[in-house]
C-alpha cells in the first residue's frame, strides 16, 4: 500500500479498535478456530467489518514465533509458554534452529498464514500480518532478561558473563524465527505487518542507564528492528509498529525512525504531544486505555466520551494524523464480554 | 560505621562485588549480625522509595536486589547464629493463566529485601498449589498477581479457595496492572498494593493490626 492510504483513512476520521480477539471469543470453538486459517481468517474478516475499517488486523497473537522457534527444537507447544532457556545457550542451538527454518510451519502459525492469505482474497480490506518483535521475544525466552541486558549494557560482555551471552544467542534466535514468520506472512498476501514491540520499554531498559551513554537501546531493540524493516521495504510492506509499554520520548523519536505508516502507542502517551515528535507522515494510532475497559470503576463510558473527545479535539489542533482506537487488542475478559464491547463502541461512535 | 553506611550505598548502587566484599569484611570484623541485615535493609528500602519517585527503574532495582541476595548469602549463617528471623512469612505467585513475572518478582525482591522470608510460586499457579505453599512454609500473607484483565477471574477464584480453605489469620494480598483497590475489595483480598515498594508498608500493616 501507499502511506497516502493510512494518511487517508486518518483524514476521513476513521476510528477502529484492534478487536479480533473480542469476535473470536464469541464463537463457541473459539480455540478450534485459531487452529483453521480458513475460519481464523474469516474471523479477522468479520471483525474489520463489524468495526467499519479497511484494516484486516489479524489476532495480537504473540506467543506464535515463541512456540513456532520451540518447536523447532523438539519443545512441545504445551510447555512453549512457560519454557526459558536454561543458564546457557549452547551456540549448537543456533545453527540447528538455521537449519530447520525451512521446513513447515506448526500448526498455529500455519492457521495465521492461512487467514492472512483468506483475508487477502477480499479487495476491500488490507491483509495484515501480526510479529512479536525480536527484542520482546528474547525477553520471553529467558527466566531473568532484564539484569543481563542491564549488565550489556553496563558494559558486560558475553565472553565475561554466561547471562549476557544468554541475551545476545536469544536474540539471535527471536530474529531468525521472526524473520521466517515475516517471509511466510509476506508470501501469504500480507499487504502491511503490525510489529509488536511491547516489551521495549522502561521495564526492561533503564532510561537513567542510557542517560549516562550506554546503546544497549540500540544494539537490543533498535538494530534487529531496522533489520526487519529492511526485510518489509524491501518486500514493499508496510510497517505498522505498535508498542504499548512506558517509553521515553527518545525511544519514540527511534521507533519513528523505522519509518512505519502507523505507530501505535499505549495509553500511558499523550498523542497530542506525542505528535510533536513523530513526523508528519506516519500516523499515530490509539490510544485509549482499553485494557481498563472492563471495569466500570477504573473506566466508564462517561470517561471514554471524555477521552475520546480530548484526543479528538487536542489532535485536530496538531494537525498531526491520527485514527482512533484501542491501546493494544481489546482482550475479551469472561463476563466482562458486554460491558467491553459496550465502551468499545461508544468509542468508535461518540460526538465529538 | 561508615563500613555501613558504604554497604547501604553500595547495595542502591547495586555494585555486588563491593556488596559482597563489604558484608564479607563486616562478618569478619564481627559486627552484630543484626546490625549488617539493617544495613542492606536500608539499602533496599531507598531504592525502593527512589523507585516510588520514578527516579530509578525496574533494571536498577533487580540490580540492587542481586547485589543484596549475594550479600545475604554471606550473611545468613551469622543471621541464623544470631537467632535473628524473618521479620515474616511470605508465599507469591502469578495466578493462574498468567505469565507474565516481573510485577510478582519486584514484589518477591521488595519483601525479601525488607528481611521477608519469600516463597516464589513462579506463573500460572493455580489455588490449590498456593494453599500448599502457606500450610507447608506457616506463611503469614500470601501475595497474588495478575497483569492480563483475562485472567482476573482467576486472581478471584483464587482468593475465594484460599478464604474457603481456612488458613486461620493469613492475609491476601493482590496488585499488577489491571488491580484496583475496588476490585481487591470486590473479590475480598485484605489488601492491595498499587506498586512494589508499597507492599511492604502494606503487610507490615496488616500483618501489625
Amino acid at each position: 500500500m501507499k502511506r497516502q492510504y493510512y494518511l487517508d483513512l486518518a483524514a476521513r476520521g476513521l476510528r477502529m479498535p484492534i478487536g479480533t480477539d473480542l469476535v473470536l471469543h464469541e464463537k463457541p470453538d473459539h480455540d478450534a478456530i485459531r487452529l483453521d486459517g480458513r475460519r481464523l481468517g474469516a474471523v479477522v474478516a468479520e471483525a474489520a467489518t463489524r468495526y467499519q475499517t479497511p484494516l484486516a488486523i489479524p489476532l495480537m497473537d504473540l506467543t506464535l514465533e515463541k512456540a513456532s522457534l520451540l518447536g523447532l527444537l523438539g519443545i512441545p507447544y504445551a510447555q512453549a509458554a512457560e519454557f526459558h532457556f536454561p543458564d546457557s545457550i549452547a551456540a549448537e542451538t543456533l545453527s540447528i534452529v538455521e537449519s530447520r527454518l525451512k521446513g513447515p510451519l506448526d500448526v498455529r502459525s500455519q492457521a495465521h498464514v492461512d487467514a492472512i492469505k483468506i483475508v487477502a482474497t477480499d479487495r476491500s480490506l488490507v491483509s495484515s500480518g501480526m510479529c512479536i518483535g525480536p527484542f520482546s521475544l528474547m525477553t520471553k525466552l529467558l527466566a531473568d532478561p532484564i539484569t543481563p541486558v542491564y549488565m550489556l549494557g553496563a558494559g558486560t560482555t558475553a565472553e565475561e558473563d554466561p547471562e549476557v551471552q544468554n541475551v545476545e544467542r536469544a536474540l539471535a534466535l527471536a530474529e531468525m524465527i521472526i524473520h521466517r514468520s515475516l517471509a511466510r506472512q509476506i508470501e501469504a498476501g500480507a499487504k502491511a505487518i503490525v510489529l509488536a514491540e511491547p516489551a521495549a520499554n522502561v521495564a526492561y531498559i533503564s532510561p537513567k542507564q542510557l542517560e549516562t551513554g550506554s546503546d544497549v537501546w540500540e544494539r537490543l531493540v533498535m538494530q534487529p528492528n531496522r533489520r526487519i524493516r529492511k526485510q518489509l521495504g524491501d518486500a514493499g510492506v508496510d510497517l505498522i509498529f505498535h508498542c504499548c509499554g512506558e517509553i521515553t520520548n527518545q525511544m519514540l523519536r527511534d521507533f519513528a525512525s523505522l519509518d512505519p505508516v502507523m505507530l501505535s502507542l499505549g495509553s500511558s502517551r499523550k498523542l497530542w504531544e506525542d505528535a510533536l515528535i513523530v513526523p508528519d507522515n506516519v500516523v499515530l494510532y490509539g490510544n485509549l486505555p482499553t485494557k481498563s475497559f472492563y471495569s466500570d470503576t477504573k473506566v466508564t463510558e462517561e470517561n471514554v466520551i471524555q477521552m475520546t473527545r480530548e484526543l479528538i479535539t487536542n489532535m485536530c489542533r496538531t494537525g498531526h494524523p491520527l485514527i482512533l482506537g484501542s491501546e493494544c487488542d481489546v482482550l475479551s475478559v469472561t463476563g466482562c464480554e458486554c460491558r467491553i464491547k459496550a465502551k468499545v463502541d461508544t468509542m468508535l461512535n461518540c460526538s465529538v | 560505621m561508615a563500613e555501613l553506611q558504604e554497604l547501604t550505598q553500595v547495595i542502591i548502587k547495586g555494585n555486588r562485588a563491593e556488596a559482597k566484599r563489604l558484608t564479607q569484611a563486616a562478618i569478619d570484623a564481627q559486627v552484630p549480625a543484626r546490625q549488617v541485615l539493617d544495613a542492606l535493609v536500608a539499602g533496599m528500602d531507598e531504592v525502593g522509595r527512589r523507585f516510588q519517585r520514578n527516579e530509578v527503574f525496574v533494571p536498577e532495582m533487580l540490580i540492587a536486589s542481586r547485589a543484596m541476595k549475594e550479600a545475604m548469602a554471606l550473611l545468613e549463617p551469622m543471621l541464623v547464629k544470631a537467632g535473628i528471623k524473618p521479620e515474616y512469612i511470605a508465599v507469591i505467585g502469578a495466578v493462574q493463566g498468567d505469565l507474565h513475572d516481573i510485577g510478582k518478582n519486584l514484589v518477591a525482591m521488595m519483601w525479601r529485601g525488607a528481611n521477608f522470608q519469600v516463597v516464589d510460586l513462579g506463573t500460572n499457579v493455580p489455588a490449590e498449589k498456593f494453599i500448599a505453599a502457606v500450610k507447608e512454609h506457616r506463611a503469614q500473607v500470601v501475595g497474588l498477581s495478575s497483569l492480563l484483565t483475562t485472567t482476573m477471574p482467576a486472581m478471584q477464584a483464587t482468593v475465594k479457595a484460599i478464604k474457603d480453605a481456612g488458613l486461620g489469620s493469613l492475609k491476601v494480598v493482590v496488585g499488577g496492572a489491571p488491580i484496583t483497590q475496588d476490585f481487591a475489595k470486590e473479590i475480598g483480598a485484605d489488601g492491595f498494593s498499587p506498586d512494589a515498594a508499597g507492599a511492604v508498608d502494606l503487610v507490615r500493616k496488616l500483618l501489625a493490626a
